[in-house]
């Protein structure tokens, strides 16, 4: 059976307006959290090969102990076991460093066939952890995948490149990290969601499905892990300008009204867009 | 050989065409290598490509290192590593600054490179800038300190709002990706000189451990948003795929026109990746940008800030893309989109509206 790690991580909830300061900055605190959209396509090809050629998935994430959330949901959509890794001294990790403490995560797991992971997070935005946890434990990846399937050892993806795509075979194990044009996250199935359901009312069993790790149990070297071992720091921040000013907005009328008024103010304005029409 | 001191850029070709990012980054290297008071060296790899390396310097480059050899024909991950690693050892100590492109290719690469040398990358970058920076954080008393002349990568910080400058002055090379679009290229000067380097590469059988079947790019049905003229976009609150047949037919009136599409709108599979606008999409300067049903999150407000002329069309008047948006309708996309064509192609034959 194959061995499947899955990273995910719980991010800020852009989306919803909880915790959205007026000026666009994001209260932490506040935010409502989510598990990070692109992790669910990762999620998703590990449940798809866990069904079809059958597979043992566990997820992974790194963060505050609120943090089991995205595990037990990824439970949900029937991940087998999760992991937390949480420990003061992660905080304020950059990419580099985040990458050394999930390796050795991995190492602390033991053999694998397959990492999956998001493109990249929400919050981060680098694609960066992927590659470099890639690198860390010397395995082949795939970024930008969009479709996989598994025949022995060979990994068979298919990669978005610009203006088209790649076929590629790599040889396992290998790290995948999955594009958002990928299968969507299909709902979760009942029977999942009443055996998650289940397990989390008996402490014991809790305990079995949901490991929580410090980078002393999986024995990580500090001096790696965390601000420390993190070579970029953030310096200074500044808000964005607006762009544009203020916007001429019309409403209220028949779309129609709306529509000639919208042209009318556009040509006042200067703006001949009618130019670009074809014709 | 003398500590290097060059600020390096690894250049981008595919099939011996070299990609636009390269010139885009050479022009950022110059800049600067000129506040530092040094050259710029680009690498170059691939097969067949070194008659490259002329063009190279004509972009900015004063010292081009060429790795031309048939296994690095196609771009894969531990190929180029190897290649990449190969050069950087080549010139005997680590460089000050190394750029690459936030492209497919370099967003796979630079992190791997990053890794394997253990320093600092930033993705993404839409500025960059070189100054003074003085380390005050107490938690890690080794890194106090002021630093001379060290790499400003300037990122913005999705979800946040922010611009935010990132820094790495504790061990070179500084490494950064620039996103698509926004460093400015030098126009060629034929008359540059520079040197050329051949740099041999020796492979490892474990670089080989992942293999091109097939390449398909469509450059003809490529999706050229940063080139366009108009951008007609759609998003989440289309509500549908049947959403971006009346984004296509808005599109269509246009004389060169792409459709692009919100990031969630991609999530939600109704538009491919190649039209996703902003965050990993593209940053796009057209001279129209028409927005519909897109909320305005900040990814997506910064992929096309730079759009001369933005109209957006959305049912909710409070939705963030009315903040910059620069003209707004506020209503339901299915009746404005087609109200609005129809009173272009009036109003350019003339017609009363």
């Amino acid at each position: 059976m194959l061995k499947i790690v899955v990273f995910i991580k719980q991010v800020p909830d852009t989306g919803s307006k909880a915790g959205v300061n007026p000026d666009g900055t994001i209260d932490r605190a506040r935010a409502k959290r989510m598990l990070n959209p692109f992790d669910k396509f990762a999620l998703q090809k590990a449940v798809e090969l866990k069904r079809g050629v059958g597979a043992f998935v566990t997820c992974v994430t790194m963060g505050p102990p609120p943090a089991t959330e995205v595990l037990v949901e990824a439970f949900e959509h029937g991940a087998d076991m999760g992991v937390l890794l949480t420990d003061k001294r992660l905080a304020a990790s950059d990419t580099l460093a985040t990458a050394y403490a999930l390796h050795m995560v991995v190492r602390h797991l033991g053999d694998f066939d397959l990492i999956l992971t998001g493109l990249q997070t929400t919050d981060g935005d680098t694609a960066q952890v992927g590659p470099q946890i890639a690198e860390r434990l010397d395995v082949p990846q795939v970024t930008y995948c969009e479709a996989l399937s598994i025949s022995g050892n060979v990994l068979s993806a298919r990669r978005v490149v610009e203006g088209g795509y790649q076929n590629l075979e790599a040889r396992l194990p290998a790290l995948v990290t999955v594009a958002n044009s990928a299968t969507p996250l299909e709902p979760k199935r009942f029977a999942d969601v009443a055996a998650v359901k289940e397990f989390l009312r008996h402490p014991e069993e809790r305990e079995k499905r949901i490991k929580t790790v410090s980078l002393d149990v999986i024995g990580a070297n500090p001096a790696h892990a965390g601000l420390v071992g993190s070579p970029t720091v953030v310096g200074k921040t500044w808000k964005l300008g607006e762009i544009g000013g203020s916007c001429a907005l019309f409403q209220g009328e028949s779309v129609e009204r709306e529509v000639e008024h919208l042209l009318a103010k556009l040509a006042s304005d200067g703006h001949r867009i009618t130019e670009l029409v074809n014709g | 050989m003398a500590e290097p001191k060059n600020v390096v850029v690894v250049a981008e070709q595919l099939q011996g065409d070299l990609q636009q990012i390269t010139q885009e980054l050479l022009g950022a290297a110059r800049g600067l290598a000129t506040k530092l008071g040094v050259g710029v060296t680009c690498f170059l790899l691939g097969d067949g490509i070194s008659q490259l390396a002329e063009k190279l310097v004509h972009y900015g480059a004063d010292e081009v290192m060429v790795a031309d050899d048939p296994s690095l024909k196609e771009y894969t991950t531990l190929t180029y590593r190897r290649g990449v690693i190969a050069m950087l050892e080549h010139l005997g100590a680590p460089p000050p600054i190394v750029l690459m492109g936030s492209t497919t290719i370099g967003r796979d690469l630079a992190p791997r490179i990053a890794a394997h040398l253990e320093t600092g990358l930033t993705a993404d970058c839409t500025e960059l800038d070189i100054g003074d920076y003085e380390h005050k954080g107490k938690a890690d008393p080794t890194k106090t300190g002021t630093f001379h002349n060290v790499l400003y990568a300037i990122r913005p910080s999705f979800g946040e709002s922010l611009k935010a400058r990132i820094l790495g002055p504790w061990k070179n090379p500084q490494m950064a990706t620039t996103r698509i679009g926004v460093m400015q290229a030098l126009p060629p000067d034929p008359s540059r000189r520079g040197n050329v380097e051949k740099v041999a590469v020796k492979f490892d059988p474990e670089d080989f451990r992942v293999s091109v079947v097939k390449t398909a790019r469509d450059v003809s049905a490529n999706v050229n948003l940063t080139g366009a003229k108009v951008i007609v976009s759609g998003g989440f609150g289309l509500g549908g795929p049947e959403g971006f047949e009346v984004v296509r037919d808005l599109a269509s009136i246009f004389k060169d026109s792409v459709v692009g599409a919100s990031r969630r709108a991609v999530d939600a599979g109704w538009a491919s990746y190649a039209h996703q606008v902003g965050q990993t999409g593209k940053t796009v300067r057209p001279d129209l940008y028409i927005a519909l049903g897109i909320s305005g999150a900040i990814q997506h407000r910064v992929g096309m800030a730079n759009a001369k002329v933005i109209i957006a069309v959305n049912k909710d008047a409070d939705a963030a893309i009315f903040k910059f948006a620069h003209y707004g309708i506020v209503g339901d996309v299915y009746q404005v989109a087609p109200a609005l064509k129809k009173a272009l192609l009036a109003a350019k034959l003339g017609k009363a509206a």
